[in-house]
């Protein structure tokens, strides 16, 4: 509504509300628990991955526009729908439930963190965009010099997981 | 069961509606709204306002849990089509979104939701708000 203010952007700010969103929503909706990791412990881990990358984009607008987009290897979006739905571990989901389920987590974190930034405006977020990376490609071979607010390196039972704050309105 | 004492009345089991874009939100609330100690009927899934409004259009609903951010009609546009109406009146309405902020909970307040639950929710949380609206008596 026309009444929403402008949040502060201050990086700390952004940084801390980006930290709480993931937390609550990883703990709360989908039952894992995250762990912080540094440059290397994140190259360490995405060395590990064999599989294929899931990229979420959610797009925001409001008093300002911008994208959380979520990246991770498939075999934890699976791992994450299933621990979200109370399926066993091994039970194969399809593509279309998997995409989903990854987008709502996607959509969670950038609902949680907006509003964590900021009781007093209003934003619309967009659809979740879900794409399955090419084979061979990894964060660390991304060029992340595009409008990046934040950044949030994390592992999930060892798996890595990044989250990227854009600004702008474009969705990655 | 209480012998000797009245019959307890005979309790209509509640027929709810999910509103979500999202299959895996209307699946998950599926399975927690069978988690609630309550006779549940018919448990009937929207992917959006406008075909939630259909639903309610049809069928007897006596619950309506809807997301808000959703495409062709959100959950607000739902919300607003659902005041107009005074057969509608008395449907609860729980908001179940992202969106915690104080602007968007105050305009859901305004139209007539009994209940607003953030993102990311603990499964009980709607458990215990089903028992909450359906009954006086604790779950």
């Amino acid at each position: 509504m026309s009444s929403a203010k402008s949040p502060a952007l201050n990086p700390a700010d952004l940084h801390d509300a980006l930290q709480t969103a993931l937390i609550e929503v990883s703990e709360n909706a989908y039952f894992v628990f995250v762990e912080p990791a540094d440059n290397a412990q994140f190259a360490d881990a995405v060395g590990l991955v064999k599989d294929t990358w899931l990229k979420a984009s959610v797009a925001f607008e409001g008093s300002f526009a911008g994208a959380v987009e979520i990246t991770l290897p498939e075999p934890l979006g699976q791992w994450l729908v299933t621990s979200l739905l109370g399926m066993q571990g091994d039970e194969r989901l399809g593509e279309p439930q998997q995409f989903d389920g990854v987008g709502e987590f996607a959509n969670m974190v950038c609902g949680a963190w907006l509003s964590r930034l900021s009781d007093d405006c209003l934003f619309e977020l967009r659809v979740p965009a879900v794409t399955r990376m090419t084979a061979g490609w990894t964060p660390l071979v991304e060029n992340r010099a595009r409008q990046e607010l934040v950044c949030r390196m994390v592992t999930i039972n060892e798996l890595p997981m990044r989250v990227l704050i854009r600004s702008g309105q474009q969705a990655a | 069961m209480n012998q000797g004492s009245a019959p307890a009345a005979e309790v209509k089991p509640l027929n709810i509606l999910i509103v979500d874009d999202s299959a895996t939100m209307r699946a998950l609330l599926h399975r927690v709204v069978g988690l609630a100690d309550l006779p549940i009927g018919t448990i009937y899934q929207a992917p959006n306002g406008l075909e939630a409004l259909k639903i309610l259009e049809t069928q007897s609903v006596q619950a309506v849990f809807t997301d808000l951010n959703m495409p062709v009609m959100n959950g607000m546009q739902l919300l607003r089509e659902m005041a107009k109406r005074d057969s509608w009146k008395d449907l609860l309405r729980i908001v179940i979104s992202t969106d915690g902020s104080k602007l968007r909970r105050e305009e859901a307040r305004e139209l007539n939701v009994n209940l607003y639950v953030e993102k990311p929710f603990r499964p009980e949380v709607v458990r215990d708000v089903l028992c909450q609206i359906a009954s006086a008596e604790p779950c």
